[in-house]
Parts: structure tokens; C-alpha cells; sequence
């Protein structure tokens, strides 16, 4: 079976192929956990794009984000959830599916 | 999608994920400032004697300071290029891991500095080093790991070969060691920079 039709057939897939999800979903599958801030400051995104996308991500259960007090603040601490990496990790294989893929095609003539 | 756009996005993939668990603040040129010290601390010996316990203290005390000096200087610039803080996470957990070794190493400097017996100290030196190296592994980037493993390799014939190669092996190890670390890092940080730059052109 084509390996991009593999990707493109699996919803969560989708989701992690936008570049900004994707960089967030990868951030998060490097630690057990980061705030909100650090999360912000490692990719450089602003507050209201992280928030749309992290939104997203929760909605897909693939992003837990916790909400607590730390003294007086608050803070926000995200994670990948068991279905976000195991999606992040078919995610992977579909990518070194089309690598492999790619390797073995002949290039079309004139391509 | 094509190969070609599935590979960029591993290495965009793998970059973020390195540089979000690993310590990134050793830079290349501490690492090469590091092995320039120590290999023009072994050349200070074709004029002076290493027998004598202040000429050998005074040497590889001033490359040691001058290398660590080095290396803060490095990680705070690097850290207010990136605007990071410098005692993160990773920073905690580096220096965790290299404490016991470093611990190790002063304890037994002092006591083979004692006992007269100074020359013996480059394969002590190395066995820290080695083992301070692989500690720090699991945070650090590979060619740490690397040049841990070779020195503790190393660390046995040096202690075989005893006094007598004290100064070239401490040249050898440290000195080249620390270049060739210092290159391989700054090949790493310029591999780094490309697929970063990618990450923000596609974000």
C-alpha cells in the first residue's frame, strides 16, 4: 500500500501533519512534562498560538493539560497522553514508510 | 509528501526532541578552548620539570581553571543568545550526575598529591573523567559520550605506562580529546542551526 495514502488515511496522522502540532507533540515526547512557558519558549510561539494548538491537541486526547497553583500562580503543565505517543509514533512510521518507500521507487522520467 | 520532505521533517523532528531533553549549552568552542589549554600545558613541560609537584599543580591547575572558566563563559553566552535560563533543568541534571566524579577526583588529587605521587594522577584523572562523562550521557550530546568511552578505555594503559607518560598522555587525551570534541560539537551545533532555521521557515 502507498505510504502517504497509509498517512493520509489516519486521522490522527493528519492532525500531527501541521508543522506547529507536530513540533509541540515532538517537544512533549522528549520529557514527562512542561509548563505552558517552557513549552512557549522552546518552540517560540506566541501565547494565543500555542493555546489554539494545544487546544486541538486536547480535544484529540493526544495533549493532557493540567491547570494548578504553584503558591499563588497559576500554571499549566502539558503531556503527551499513551494514545498521543503511541499516535506520534505511527506518525514516525508512517514518515520512514514513504523515507523507505522513496528509496526503492525508481524515479519517475522527466521527475 | 515525498522522501525528501519525510526525512527533512525526522531531522526537524529529532532536532526538537534533542534539543528539548539534552544539555545544549556545552558549546564547541569551550571544548576547543579546553584542548588548546591542555595540549600548551603538556608543550609547558619541554621547559619544565613534572617531577616537580608545584610545576605539575601550577600547569594542570591553570589549564583546569582555564577550561572550566571556559566552558561558563561559553554556556552563559550561549544561554543569553537563546534567552534560557541558566540553571534549567538539564543544567541540574548535569551537574548531578558529574558531582560524585569530580568529588572523586579531588579527593584522590589531594591524597596522591600527599603522598608524593603526583604523576600517577593523569589515569586517575581520566577514570573520573570517563566515568563524569558517561553520567552525564543520558543528557549530553553523543560525542560526549564518545570521548567518555575513550577515555576510559584509555584510563587503563595510562596507569600501566605510569610516571613516565604523564605529561604526553595528558597532552594526548586531554589536549586532543578536547579538540576533537570541540570540532565534532561545532559540526553538530551547525547541523542544528539548519534544521532549526527549517522548523521556524516552516512554522
Amino acid at each position: 500500500m502507498n505510504a502517504v495514502k497509509c498517512l493520509v488515511e489516519d486521522p490522527q496522522a493528519v492532525l500531527l501533519h501541521e508543522s506547529r502540532r507536530l513540533a509541540i507533540v515532538s517537544v512533549l515526547a522528549a520529557v514527562p512534562s512542561l509548563t505552558f512557558t517552557e513549552l512557549r519558549d522552546t518552540l517560540e510561539m506566541t501565547d494565543g498560538n500555542l493555546s489554539v494548538h494545544l487546544q486541538k491537541l486536547e480535544e484529540a486526547r493526544v495533549v493532557a493539560i493540567d491547570k494548578q497553583f504553584v503558591g499563588r500562580r497559576p500554571q499549566t503543565t502539558c503531556r503527551l497522553t499513551p494514545a498521543g505517543r503511541d499516535a506520534f509514533t505511527r506518525y514516525l512510521d508512517h514518515l520512514e514508510a514513504i523515507v523507505r518507500q522513496g528509496r526503492t521507487t525508481p524515479p519517475r522520467p522527466g521527475a | 509528501m515525498d522522501a525528501q520532505e519525510a526525512t527533512r521533517t525526522l531531522e526537524v523532528i529529532r532536532t526538537l526532541m534533542e534539543r528539548t531533553c539534552q544539555y545544549q549549552f556545552l558549546t564547541a568552542r569551550a571544548g576547543l578552548a579546553a584542548g588548546t589549554l591542555a595540549a600548551c600545558g603538556a608543550l609547558s613541560f619541554t621547559f619544565l620539570d613534572a617531577a616537580d609537584p608545584r610545576h605539575f599543580g601550577v600547569v594542570w591547575g591553570l589549564v583546569f581553571v582555564g577550561s572550566l572558566l571556559a566552558t561558563v563563559l561559553g554556556t552563559v553566552l550561549r544561554v543569553r543568545e537563546r534567552g534560557e535560563r541558566v540553571w534549567s533543568r538539564q543544567t541540574r541534571a548535569v551537574v548531578l550526575a558529574l558531582a560524585p566524579s569530580i568529588f572523586a577526583a579531588l579527593v584522590l588529587t589531594v591524597f596522591l598529591f600527599s603522598l608524593g605521587l603526583h604523576l600517577w594522577l593523569p589515569g586517575v584523572w581520566m577514570l573520573c573523567y570517563g566515568q563524569g562523562a558517561l553520567a552525564t550521557s543520558v543528557y549530553a550530546p553523543a560525542p560526549i559520550r564518545w570521548l567518555g568511552i575513550a577515555v576510559l578505555g584509555l584510563s587503563g594503559p595510562a596507569l600501566l605506562l605510569g610516571p613516565d607518560a604523564a605529561v604526553w598522555t595528558m597532552g594526548l587525551v586531554f589536549g586532543l580529546g578536547h579538540v576533537w570534541l570541540g570540532v565534532t560539537l561545532l559540526a553538530a551545533e551547525r547541523r542544528q542551526q539548519s534544521a532549526l532555521r527549517l522548523h521556524r521557515t516552516v512554522a
